[in-house]
């Protein structure tokens, strides 16, 4: 009896480290809302949404390379200099700018190394940042809005196949190379 | 009673078994990873697009242009410059490996100081003191101070010379397979002490005495464009090569002529005769006193002293004069004896009696060997070392300790010298004897110039940022600074990079055209650098040196041949694991180096291949595997260089023997050079196996037909024309040939290899296409193509037409590949076992090896993209498949490793991936850091368990789609190429979309000399081959 209690909490703490960990590792690949926490509280629905800025002001390459890029510094610090200065964020941010120091934003969306996404030739067929990323205009911390999952691309492109501008593909060798 | 609870083995397990099941579920995702932005963006760089910077190839003398590939700041690939005019466009192996000196894990990382025997790490102020102090004692002491500096051009050239003047020192730069001799020669004959101009490219017949031109002597990238071309030509030409063993480049002859080493003055003596006695060659003032030099050596004269029968020398007289031009030449280690300048002089008088003399043989684009010395001039050096009158030596880019043999007394003086500084970045034979290490910056990340060749002035721009975890300077800095701090420093400008400005201030004087400075300099950091059209002056004969041949020394019985690895070159490549991986393109053997014996010579002495055997000499005694190859004299023998080294970091250490240990001393007097070919060696067998690791083990055929050649006699369209031309692929029947339908199954009979009968109007899919159907091929009932879904739409058919008879073997595309596509290295023991890596391979068939006409052929083996493929109907996991594109495509992240894949691919062209070749915490780890730098990030990197294979660069496919689709405008033809089709020298792999029947890759597959490898399989191959054409010897 005393043995299978014994077994039974043991059980029952290992399954609840393992599920413990896993919804943690899981959170941001699952996109349950919540984004990591940023090196600066960064809010993407004051600048894309109440401010109405260009997604491609900041990710400049995302129509031009694979690469959609994070904004140099020098790019915030463009409009920071005088705007909202006096913000303890932005404080943080002119505080990275002045030492020379980078800003260690926390990856939101990650591929591993086997898919090999192009920005550029999503947004030059017309697909809108959000069809995507989601609601970034709403979201105060950016989360990871799709599941990221083959089967999440592959239903938009199965959907696109006749397109008959811009038909997407099905050819596995187009991401995976 | 109480109950006792043992925790029990049993329960231990099931509990562990839960715990590593959450354990498991917990940690299977990888934890975020910080995104770290530009602070300021540069101008002009956009993160995730590849900039190509023009520079220049530092790896030998001949100066290729270049075009280096950068991706977020660091260089991953290298490419020949199709605008320079040194190359156009192609680029050897050991020119690709560049970058695996950029990223070698071994190089130093700091300047060091050797204190007590070991090394200690200083900052650079401190190591600069503590050398400018010493340099300057000794300067004002008026004390020797040296300079030894490997072959350098243009800017850095005049540096190292106004040092060296500055320092009250000596000055040399040596270079150990330099053509000084024949630069002796033309002084002698010519009064020009310079390195021709050879235009192979408009020769009518070619005769090379030992002059390896297709692999390390001269310019080997232009000398293989241009003999390329030669071939290409309608009337063709004719390839002799003299030489005893037939090199890389002889086995691209027409004709093996296998002369006893040391002999090839004599015949070229010999010809030159017939020429004047039969008054074959133009009218010459001076055709008396000619015939007098060269009476001696009658036809039956030379058959005596070179085993060349007098009709040959004959025969090859008259071919040679009636030529126009014609073009011998003379190098490689023939032209490394006693008699080199007699040699070249002989070869000289030849070219000069048949009237070549401006023609194919010309003054005007010289090779720059201007102020190579000759070893002669080193062991001087040497001498005053040993004599204790030099003080301070300063070493850049010249390893004597490893390349010159002990005898020359440079190692052994070097000890008599109270300070000595290396310049290298590595960790060299040389520098390792030295007190102070100032390490340099690689080529690739340094500013400079050269002028390899008269009238060209090329750029070396840096591709990068310096690598930040190596702390080193550009040479021509630490020289500057050394300058500065010993006290004469003032005559320099104050950095390198204002000095290389300075230089080319002059020339923008000449070159500017009305343009500014800057304007100029931005133009000709894009372009590469200038060239200009020199004009030759016009020669006449003066006078010929004393005829003799050389003697070969020793007690032995086998003449020995040392010659240059077409791989490591001097060894400057043994340090880059692609190089040692590459298989040399006589033996296929990697990873060290080897002994040749003649099969016959192997029995006689009881020598089996593989054997380890000991090869003696009167100065030493090696011991080496044997490998047993036809294509050698009977009584000669021959060992590669290169390899042996005893530093110069991991990949280079303790990899096959140093044979320069079998020299003797000797040297042709006559030019100081160093004699290579000198010795007779004994070869004993030693009872205990060696290691030779073959990556091809047998180079028969067996009948299988893998490469195929064709009598030019056989050719009905010229030997390049493409025959016929109007039909189109993939449609049958063609003109003149049975309906497509009406062909009989030849191998079996019976429905289900009847061909299938294609209705009318019925269009093949892309992805179906194919070059042409050979008429004995079986067609199975699997013949209606897929055609849903994309298959129904795609435009293009992607395939390869590689031309075997252009292909010279020197596998260029092999590393290439590498480089491109991330393919790892894995070792000799790996390798042994069969499981290299490389997605191409240059496959050599040996089908006659003997004097007179030997055949050797070389086939470029890569995934043949089939279109009946054996690999994509077994995968369980459909982790292969044929692409809409006719792309047979590997997914990495499907593949569960079954291999039924490569079980049943008949080409036998994928790897698997046996170990982990990318994770850094395994023994197996191919890419040391900071080797992983150089991965293309295009490019998944492959791990465990999964099959790879070649895939025609689909990333370059999927850029070149994509620039179309931005210019809204469809892919012209050539405008995508895999990094094979890119690197080839002769442009022997050409690649494009067969849906196009307008396309050269189209046009090309149709020629009457195409075939598929294996057509019997119906495979239906993406990869269309060209026979190679068999010339007439007349």
């Amino acid at each position: 009896m005393k043995r299978a209690l014994v077994l039974a909490s043991l059980v029952l703490i290992v399954l609840a480290a393992g599920t413990a960990a896993f919804t943690q590792s899981f959170s941001v690949q699952l996109g349950l809302n919540r984004g990591p926490t940023q090196p600066i509280n960064f809010s993407h629905k004051i600048h894309a949404g109440q401010l109405g800025m260009n997604c491609l002001y900041c990710h400049y390459g995302a129509e031009k390379s694979p690469i959609a890029n994070l904004p140099p510094v020098s790019t915030c610090m463009g409009c920071h200099k005088i705007a909202a200065a006096d913000k303890p964020e932005i404080q943080k941010l002119s505080g990275y700018f002045q030492r020379g120091e980078q800003v260690p934003w926390v990856e939101v969306y990650w591929l591993p190394d086997h898919v090999k996404f192009n920005h550029k030739r999503h947004v030059r067929a017309g697909i809108e940042c959000q069809s995507c990323h989601g609601p970034v205009q709403e979201m105060a911390a950016v989360y990871q809005y799709p599941s990221l999952k083959m089967g999440w691309c592959v239903s938009c492109h199965r959907q696109k196949l006749d397109d008959p501008v811009h038909p997407a593909t099905m050819d596995c060798v187009v991401c995976h190379h | 009673m109480s109950e006792t609870y043992v925790f029990n083995r049993r329960d231990f397990l099931k509990l562990a078994g839960i715990g590593a099941a959450g354990a498991i579920s917990g940690c299977g995702h990888r934890p975020a990873e910080k995104l770290i932005p530009y602070l300021i963006a540069p101008e002009d760089i956009l993160p995730g697009v590849p900039y190509w910077y023009a520079s220049t190839c530092r790896e030998c003398p001949a100066g290729c242009g270049i075009l280096v590939k950068a991706r977020e700041g660091r260089a991953i690939k290298i490419e020949g410059n199709p605008a320079h005019p040194v190359n156009r466009g192609g680029l050897c192996a050991r020119g690709q490996a560049g970058l695996q000196g950029l990223y070698d894990p071994d190089r130093v990382a700091a300047p060091m100081a050797r204190e007590n025997g070991a090394w200690r790490k200083l900052t650079w102020d401190e190591a600069l003191k503590r050398a400018g102090e010493r340099i300057g004692d000794a300067s004002r002491n008026r004390k020797g101070v040296a300079l030894l500096t490997g072959h350098e051009t243009g800017a850095f050239e005049k540096l190292c010379g106004a040092w060296a003047a500055g320092a009250g020192g000596a000055r040399l730069a040596y270079e150990p397979f330099a053509p000084v001799a024949l630069r002796e020669a033309n002084r002698r004959t010519f009064g020009q002490a310079a390195v021709p101009y050879l235009d192979f490219a408009g020769t009518h017949f070619l005769i090379s005495f030992g002059a390896d031109f297709l692999e390390t002597w001269g310019s080997p990238v232009g000398y293989m464009r241009a003999f390329s071309e030669m071939r290409a030509r309608k009337d063709g030409g004719t390839f002799v090569a003299v030489e005893p063993r037939l090199s890389l480049t002889g086995a691209n002859a027409d004709e093996w002529v296998a002369i006893r080493p040391g002999g090839e003055m004599a015949l070229a003596l010999g010809m030159a005769g017939v020429i004047l006695t039969e008054g074959l060659g133009p009218a010459l003032s001076d055709r008396g006193t000619l015939a007098d030099a060269v009476t001696a050596f009658t036809p039956e004269e030379v058959e005596r002293g070179t085993d060349v029968p007098a009709d040959t020398v004959r025969r090859l007289a008259r071919r040679f004069a009636a030529a126009h031009p014609s073009l011998a030449v003379a190098g490689g280690i023939a032209a490394q004896s006693e008699q080199a300048v007699a040699l070249h002089a002989a070869v000289n008088l030849l070219n000069y009696v048949a009237g070549n003399i401006g023609r194919s043989v010309r003054f005007d684009r010289t090779l720059n060997y201007d102020t190579v010395a000759p070893v002669s001039e080193l062991q001087n050096l040497a001498g005053q070392m040993a004599r204790g009158a030099i003080d301070v030596l300063v070493v850049h880019g010249a390893n004597p300790v490893y390349s010159l043999p002990a005898w020359a007394g440079f190692s052994a003086a070097m000890d008599h010298v109270p300070f000595k500084i290396s310049l290298s970045p590595v960790l060299d034979e040389t520098a390792e004897r030295c007190d102070l290490i100032l390490p340099s910056t690689h080529p690739l990340e340094t500013l400079g110039d050269a002028q390899p060749e008269r009238g060209v002035y090329s750029i070396i721009q840096p591709a990068m940022q310096r690598l930040p975890v190596f702390d080193a300077r550009p040479a021509g800095d630490t020289l500057i600074a050394l300058a500065s701090a010993a006290g004469f420093g003032s005559a320099f400008a104050e950095g390198w990079n204002e000095y290389v400005k300075t230089e080319w201030k002059a020339l923008h004087q000449r070159f500017g055209a009305g343009r500014d400075f800057e304007t100029f300099w931005n133009e000709t950091l894009a372009k590469g650098g200038v060239w200009e059209e020199v004009s030759a002056p016009s020669v006449t004969w003066q006078s010929a040196p004393a005829f003799a041949a050389p003697e070969l020394r020793g007690a032995g019985d086998l003449a020995l041949v040392l010659y240059p690895s077409p791989v490591h070159y001097d060894g400057r490549g043994a340090n880059k694991p692609w190089l040692q991986e590459l298989p040399d393109p006589t033996t296929k053997a990697v990873w060290g180096s080897w002994v040749e014996i003649h099969p016959e010579t192997a029995a006689k002495l009881g020598v089996r291949r593989g054997d380890a055997v000991k090869v003696e000499t009167e100065a030493g005694s090696v011991e080496l595997p044997a490998y047993l190859y036809g294509g050698l004299r009977k009584d000669t023998i021959a060992v590669p260089l290169g390899q042996g080294h005893t530093a110069y970091g991991r990949f280079a250490q303790g990899r096959g023997v140093n044979a320069l240990a079998l020299l003797p001393p000797a040297q042709d007097a006559a030019s100081g050079t160093l004699a290579y070919l000198v010795a007779k060696a004994t070869v004993r067998p030693t009872g205990h196996a060696g290691t030779l690791v073959l990556a091809q083990r047998e180079k028969e055929q067996a009948d299988r037909a893998v490469a195929r050649i064709i009598p030019i006699s056989a050719l009905t369209g010229g030997p390049r024309e493409p025959h016929g031309g109007a039909r189109a692929p993939g449609e049958h029947p063609a003109e003149g040939e049975k309906p497509f339908a009406e062909l009989p199954s030849q191998h079996r009979l019976g429905h289900d290899t009847e061909p299938r009968l294609k209705p009318p109007g019925e269009k093949t899919p892309a992805h179906a296409l194919t070059a042409f159907v050979p008429e004995d091929t079986v067609r199975g009932p699997r013949a209606i193509p897929i055609r849903q879904g994309s298959y129904a739409n795609a435009k293009h058919r992607w395939a390869l037409a590689i031309d075997t008879d252009s292909c010279t073997g020197c596998s260029a595309c092999v590393v290439a590949c590498s480089a491109e596509n991330n393919v790892p290295v894995v070792g000799p023991e790996l390798v042994k076992r069969g499981r290299e890596m490389t997605w191409i391979r240059i496959e050599r068939f040996e089908e006659r090896l003997e004097p007179g006409r030997s055949d050797v052929r070389f086939v470029p083996m890569m995934c043949q993209h089939c279109g009946d493929a054996p690999c994509e109907i077994v995968c369980p996991v459909y982790a292969t498949y044929h692409n809409p594109e006719g792309l047979n495509v590997q997914v990495y992240n499907r593949c569960v490793g079954t291999r039924y894949c490569s079980n049943n691919c008949p080409y036998k062209v994928r790897a698997f991936n046996f170990f982990d070749y990318s994770a850094p915490e395994k023994e197996t780890f191919a890419f040391p850091e900071p080797l992983n730098w150089q991965l293309n990030p295009d490019v998944t990197v492959r791990s465990k368990g999964v099959m790879e294979k070649c895939t025609m660069c689909v990333q370059r496919i999927l850029e070149g789609k994509g620039n179309a689709k931005d210019e809204q405008r469809e892919v012209r033809d050539g405008e995508i190429q895999p990094a094979c089709a890119q690197s080839c020298p002769t442009q022997a792999i050409v690649f494009g979309d067969l849906a196009d029947p307008e396309s050269k890759v189209s046009r090309l597959s149709r020629d009457e000399r195409g075939y598929w490898v294996l057509d019997e399989l119906n495979t239906k191959p993406g990869v269309t081959y060209l026979k190679k054409i068999q010339r007439e010897i007349t």
